[in-house]
């Protein structure tokens, strides 16, 4: 986005400064090295773990290529279209299915950190876009296809917006910390989608009263899928969605005055103020853009089919998706790239590990669900920790050139 | 100069005149409402919680012009509320009433608060040395499974319980070493435990257990059977499980360490002003370590009641803490950082479990939904409608030596 | 007075990178002596004190307590040889009672259990001897300042410090609670303490101090017993200096009021009435300067102007706007230019780039901003042209301002205020921590703008950059105006306006 200036005091923002700056900082500090460095050593201890509890470090070999090809990243050297004959084409667009809806968890994260917030609720705003999206979609069936789809991709999206809101008006009225206030709206929403889906619940399908499931989302509402066969969860358009979003992401962030003032607040809410700015106007609008992110996310998932058009009960405490936003923003450094690149990594994770291994033959494959959640919470260990990245950091330049020479404002420190 | 003299001589005419008493009174009263329908009252007509609800109404309406504008409106909705569900309640049958309240219902809400309790406290211990701890949940649930782990490997309870704990403990001090000598950000980094314990737990559920509920004959944490307490008294608190029985002395032990003790004095001083601390000698770090591993260690035992307790019955499920230690923290939050407050949101919630269990009989969607109320009446209490709560000042912040 | 020295502090020598704030300064105290340490700010006091408190390395010189040589690491080790520190800014915890706050860490117990009866009869004996009157039981956020700062040197008697630092004491109490710590200062000097008594105020010192150290820009100028000295004499001594610095610039020619300030009271965040009545104007085409002592009100003076602090009554009118109850946003609008004093937390945001923070005001509107949308190629042209005319070297538009130079990231806020075309400039300690290039070329700057017609309000801690630049004088202390004067007036009488000895001066 912009060159970058002369070597800053990596110690300026790391006591005081908000939690933007320091992410920002990170991101200066480390670049594109600590995020890879920190995935390597992730996948490396995964690695030590599997191979020490199959003791055999052929199996765990094994079990990490199997990952890599249920990824169906392998694709691009055989690239083909034909999902039938390709196992590695259907794992890729399966795959691409995940990573449309962590591209949009991801943002959520991201825009809040932005903003100097930490926006933990993705996954109750995930919920209820994916619930609003599941009730326009279901109740206003015969609708124009078109028209359908966009009420539904809409509702639920400002639905999340206004539910991430509610975290967002708690902080600028009260000064409720917002990573207090989502958890709550998240667990909220997990009980709420629990009873909505759930036998008798409101959404619940009423075809079959037995069944904990929501009824199915009318055709007219549905995302048509541009890569893969009917009946085979194929790849929809929701993809190019996220892409867009991510392009909506950059400039909002970078060409609107709004995102100017979300930056300016993210970074030092006195100095914004000083400018002119409204920082508890911006405050909200950021957590509501953040949940409109994760709304869209949930709608996509609910109306591309990659619930199966519908949602069940028991669904709700295995979905991962909002928090693994946490994982890919932080890895992506919050910027729109970075964010693309983690929600490809996780993507690939997620279904790698759940049907690379479907045969069983290497190790099971439940195994390796979990090795996902690791890798993870790794992930999020280390890229967390400032001072280790500085230091990382310091050696790096240390290597390079002799240490710079003090700069200018600790010569104004001493009162 | 104001003293605690000087307050305790106010008349007491005085502080009933006070906003507070009022707003206080009317959330009561609408609570009471709500409990006018239901036994042993049980009023059969909706006369009487609407009358008690409108009162509580009127007392909100008062204390919010007096000033306390949060508190009455809080009252208000108490009251509204209170009417509401004693309507409800006159309006369902009275064998369904009897199915959900008995003696029983202590007992089980008892049970329903044990892990709470545990977790609770055990973020009392962290938050009041300066570290906020949203990793709960995960210790929580590594306790859970390595607590059946150390029953089922060693043979009794016993070991399951110091495996638990030692393993809550051991996590908790890779959080620490994070959030203290790294000085991460305490909220990713505590969100990074969670994720790693879910991994962890759910990767050796399959490695040793092939994902299925563990052996049948696990030693189980036993219950304390206390003899000729009568029919209302021994269904209620007569067969309580150790860890409960345990749960409330902890609340009790804490608050006089927290409060009493030299050791609590200086805990609460670095989660306040760690630079006053530093600068009389007090090694901030040292309390920091030491409040973060308890924390993990006793949250731990809460995890392993969860699997090991009579509702578990010596079985670990995926994610089986399924939110509790976020209910932990809410509980802390709600009961103002002190232990006796963390008792009583911590039976507050697990009651409205337990509530949530009963009220199957008449729906279960119902019952479902009723589980969302710890998390809502949390995120009142956070926007601050039942008086602000106030969290220790340097909560959250790294400290760097000088 | 006998000649038994407590502390002898030889050639102490401290520096930070680009300025020595401490050269070779020697101090010693007596013992059961009151010696102040007085001196403007950045003088180098708190260094000193800094270094005997353990806080600092002194990178030269000898430090003797009772005699014998130490060399302190940590406060942990001052405390232990008998030092006390009661700092500018109180190290209390506020939720805790006098008696915790003072035990803390040393606390009396029976068995496991803090003994907390215990604890208040220690409290209450010390400060029975000592004549500090506190509540062992009242909590810290219930006492007023002036008993936190008993507190805080009950906590010093308590660890049984014999020599007490007391940093800048007066400047957080009232009239009266400065009467009362005199009498604690002086039960202590006959307990046989000796004191170390930090103060920019020359009534003061000369009321309490036995001697009298004077320190400025980091060198001893002299040590005087109080008794012969006057507060004309100290006055001289210590803000008495050859100008290094002269603007250039004919009389003003003053136009229309822009500025017009009406019986403003203003109090800070924690309730406290700062501002107390001000009434003043500053018209077209002249340089108002507010010369005081830090904290004596101008720092919510200027947020009061600018919209960022809660006016409690009195009018703002900037050029015919009355902006009472104004947020910054209208402050800006209607014309206002402000260098706020703190440039790193306020003036700019050290992670976006030059050409951001030059539109910190102006993105919403056209060129940069227009319907929402903000053009950045825009914002990189506008600041490239003012990077060449405002001389900002180290960077180009998409330079970090925090990777910047103190004096070039000044000029880049100089920049942005002065490029909108304000009616109203408000330059808040412009030049503080730049170097002499900078600083001449922010007055030049300054001097110009007045030219063009602005009215420009200078607030400066500096008296010397109050003399040289500004049309029109005002002394500000403890929230008011205590006098005004034209630019010939002697530096000593407005020194002892600003240092609240007026009536002394007067009579």
């Amino acid at each position: 986005m912009s060159d970058p200036g002369p070597s800053p005091a990596p110690e300026e923002a790391a006591e005081t400064g908000t939690l933007a700056a320091r992410l920002a900082l990170q991101q200066r500090a480390g670049g594109i090295v600590v995020p890879i460095v920190t995935v390597l050593f992730a996948f490396a201890m995964s690695f030590i773990v599997l191979a020490a509890t199959q003791r055999s470090f052929h199996t765990a070999a094994l079990a990490f290529k199997e990952i890599w090809e249920g990824t169906g990243l392998n694709w691009v050297f055989h690239p083909t279209t034909n999902l039938v004959t390709s196992i590695a084409a259907y794992n890729l667009s399966q795959t691409l299915l995940e990573t449309t809806t962590l591209i949009l968890t991801g943002l959520a994260v991201a825009f809040a950190f932005r903003c100097g917030m930490f926006n933990i609720g993705g996954q109750g705003q995930y919920f209820v876009g994916l619930i609003i999206a599941n009730w326009v979609g279901v109740d206003f069936a015969g609708l124009n296809p078109l028209a359908h789809v966009l009420l539904a991709i809409s509702a639920g999206t400002l639905g999340a917006a206004a539910w991430a809101g509610i975290a967002g008006v708690l902080k600028a009225t009260v000064g409720a910390h917002e990573v207090i206030s989502t958890i709550m709206l998240n667990w909220i929403a997990v009980w709420f989608a629990s009873w909505l889906f759930g036998a008798g619940g409101p959404l619940q399908n009423t075809l079959n009263p037995q069944s904990p499931v929501s009824a199915q989302v009318s055709p007219s509402a549905r995302l048509p899928d541009f890569w893969g066969v009917q009946g085979f969860q194929g790849l929809h358009i929701g993809l190019f969605i996220a892409l867009a979003a991510l392009v909506v992401f950059w400039a909002l962030l970078n060409r609107t005055t709004l995102g100017y003032e979300v930056r300016a607040v993210g970074f030092n809410p006195d100095a914004a103020a000083y400018g002119g700015i409204n920082v508890k106007k911006n405050f909200i609008l950021a957590m509501a853009i953040s949940g409109a992110f994760a709304g869209l996310a949930g709608a996509l998932d609910m109306l591309g089919g990659t619930t199966n058009y519908q949602f069940g009960q028991l669904d709700v405490p295995f979905s991962q998706v909002g928090f693994l936003g946490i994982a890919v923003a932080l890895l992506g450094r919050n910027t729109a790239i970075g964010t693309l690149l983690g929600a490809l990594l996780f993507g690939g994770l997620l279904y790698g590990t759940s049907h690379g291994l479907g045969s069983g033959s290497v190790i099971q494959p439940e195994l390796a669900g979990n090795l996902t959640y690791i890798i993870q919470g790794l992930v999020v260990l280390f890229v967390g920790a400032d001072i280790l990245i500085l230091y990382v950091w310091n050696s790096r330049k240390k290597l390079r050139r002799k240490p710079p020479a003090k700069s200018t404002k600790a010569a104004e420190a001493p009162a | 100069m104001s003293t605690w003299a000087a307050r305790l001589d106010n008349p007491v005419s005085a502080r009933l005149r006070d906003p507070a008493t009022s707003g206080f009174l009317g959330i009561f009263l609408g609570a009471f409402a709500a409990f006018l329908a239901i036994p042993p009252i049980e009023a059969r007509t909706v006369t009487w919680p609407i009358l008690v609800g409108i009162v509580a109404a009127v007392l909100g309406v008062w204390t919010v012009t007096r000033g306390r504008r949060r508190l009455g409106w809080g009252a208000v909705a108490a009251g509204a509320i209170g009417i509401g569900l004693g309507i409800a309640a006159t309006r369902s049958g009275v064998g369904n009433l009897h199915a959900v309240f008995d003696a029983t219902l202590i007992a089980q809400t008892l049970g329903l608060t044990t892990p709470l309790l545990f977790g609770a406290i055990a973020g009392i211990f962290s938050e009041r040395s300066g570290v906020v701890n949203i990793g709960l949940e995960g210790m929580m649930l590594m306790g859970a499974f390595w607590g059946v782990y150390g029953a089922d490997k060693g043979g009794t309870w016993v070991v399951g319980l110091l495996v638990a704990g030692g393993v809550g403990g051991l996590l908790a001090l890779v959080y620490a070493f994070f959030a203290i000598h790294l000085r991460s950000d305490q909220i990713v980094g505590g969100t990074a435990v969670n994720f790693l314990a879910v991994g962890i737990t759910g990767y050796f559920f399959v490695q040793l257990y092939n994902n299925s509920p563990v052996p049948n004959g696990v030693s189980l944490l036993p219950n304390v059977h206390i003899p000729g307490l009568g029919h209302f008294l021994g269904a209620s608190i007569g067969n309580l499980n150790i860890l409960t029985w345990a749960s409330f002395a902890l609340v009790i032990v804490s608050y006089v360490v927290i409060f009493k003790t030299p050791i609590g004095l200086r805990i609460r001083a670095c989660g306040e002003h760690p630079r006053a601390a530093d600068t009389v000698g007090i090694n901030v770090y040292a309390i920091r370590y030491g409040c973060v591993v308890l924390s993990g260690i006793l949250v731990a035992l809460g995890g392993i009641y969860l699997s090991e307790g009579p509702e578990g019955n010596g079985s670990f499920l995926f994610n089986m803490t399924n939110g509790r230690g976020f209910i932990a923290l809410a509980a802390m939050i709600f009961g103002n950082w002190r232990p006796a407050g963390a008792f009583g949101a911590a039976l507050l919630f697990g009651f409205s479990d337990a509530l949530s269990l009963r009220l199957q009989v008449y729906s279960a969607e119902a019952g479902t939904l009723f589980r969302a109320l710890p998390y809502v009446l949390t995120l009142i209490a956070i926007a601050g409608v039942i008086g602000r709560t106030v969290a220790p000042a340097a909560d959250g912040k790294p400290y760097a030596k000088q | 007075m006998s000649d038994d020295l407590v502390l002898e502090m030889r050639d102490i020598r401290k520096e930070f990178p680009g300025v020595v704030a401490n050269d070779e300064v020697s101090f010693e105290v007596r013992r059961g002596e009151v010696h102040a340490l007085l001196g403007e700010n950045g003088a180098g006091k708190s260094t000193l004190m800094n270094i005997l408190y353990g806080l600092y390395r002194p990178d030269g010189g000898e430090i003797r307590l009772n005699g014998k040589p130490v060399s302190f690491s940590s406060a942990r080790d001052a405390i232990q040889a008998g030092i006390g520190m009661v700092h500018q800014h109180f190290m209390l915890i506020p939720v805790m009672t006098v008696a915790e706050n003072i035990v803390l860490g040393i606390e009396p117990h029976t068995g496991l259990l803090l003994d907390e009866n215990g604890a208040e009869q220690r409290v209450r004996e010390l400060s029975e001897r000592f004549g500090l009157a506190v509540d062992p039981a009242a909590l810290i956020s219930e006492i007023t300042v002036g008993q936190e700062q008993r507190v805080e040197i009950l906590k010093a008697l308590y660890r049984g410090a014999d020599l007490l630092i007391l940093d800048e004491p007066t400047a957080v109490l009232t009239p009266q609670e400065a009467g009362e710590l005199f009498q604690i200062v002086r039960s202590l000097q006959a307990d046989g303490k000796s004191i170390i008594f930090i103060s920019h105020k020359l009534n003061e010192v000369l009321e309490i101090a036995d001697r009298i150290t004077v320190l400025r820009r980091g060198k001893t100028i002299d040590t005087v017993p109080a008794e012969g000295a006057t507060e004309a004499s100290l006055a001289r001594a210590m803000v008495g200096r050859e100008v290094l610095l002269r603007v250039d610039k004919q009389p003003g020619e003053a136009g229309d009021t822009l500025l017009s300030v009406q019986d403003l009271h203003v109090t800070d965040d924690r309730g406290i009435e700062k501002v107390r009545g001000m009434s003043f104007e500053v018209r077209a085409g002249e340089i108002v300067g507010i010369a005081g002592v830090d904290g004596n009100g101008q720092t919510e003076l200027i947020d009061a102007i600018c919209g960022l602090q809660k006016i409690e009554s009195g009018t703002v009118t900037i050029a015919g706007h009355a902006l009472s109850h104004a947020s910054a946003r209208a402050a800006l609008d209607a014309g206002i230019g402000h260098i706020p004093e703190d440039r790193q937390r306020r003036g700019l945001i050290l992670e976006f780039t030059i050409a951001e923070n030059i539109v910190l005001h102006d993105y919403a509107k056209p060129p940069i901003g227009k319907r929402g949308w903000l053009f950045p190629a825009r914002m990189v042209q506008s600041a490239r042209s003012l990077i060449r005319e405002f001389d900002v070297r180290g960077g180009g538009p998409y330079t970090r301002a925090g990777g910047l130079s103190g004096g070039n990231q000044q000029k880049v806020v100089a920049a942005r205020e002065i490029a909108r075309d304000p009616k109203v400039l408000i330059a808040a300690q412009p030049t503080r921590g730049l170097d002499v290039g900078a600083i001449e070329y922010l007055h030049r700057r300054l001097v110009a703008e007045r030219d063009e017609g602005r009215a420009i309000l200078l607030i400066s801690l500096e008296l010397e950059e109050i003399m040289s630049l500004s049309d029109r004088i005002l002394v500000i202390y403890e929230g008011k105006i205590a006098g005004e004067h034209t630019p010939d007036v002697s530096e000593e009488q407005i020194g002892l306006e600003m240092l609240g000895g007026r009536e002394a001066a007067a009579a």
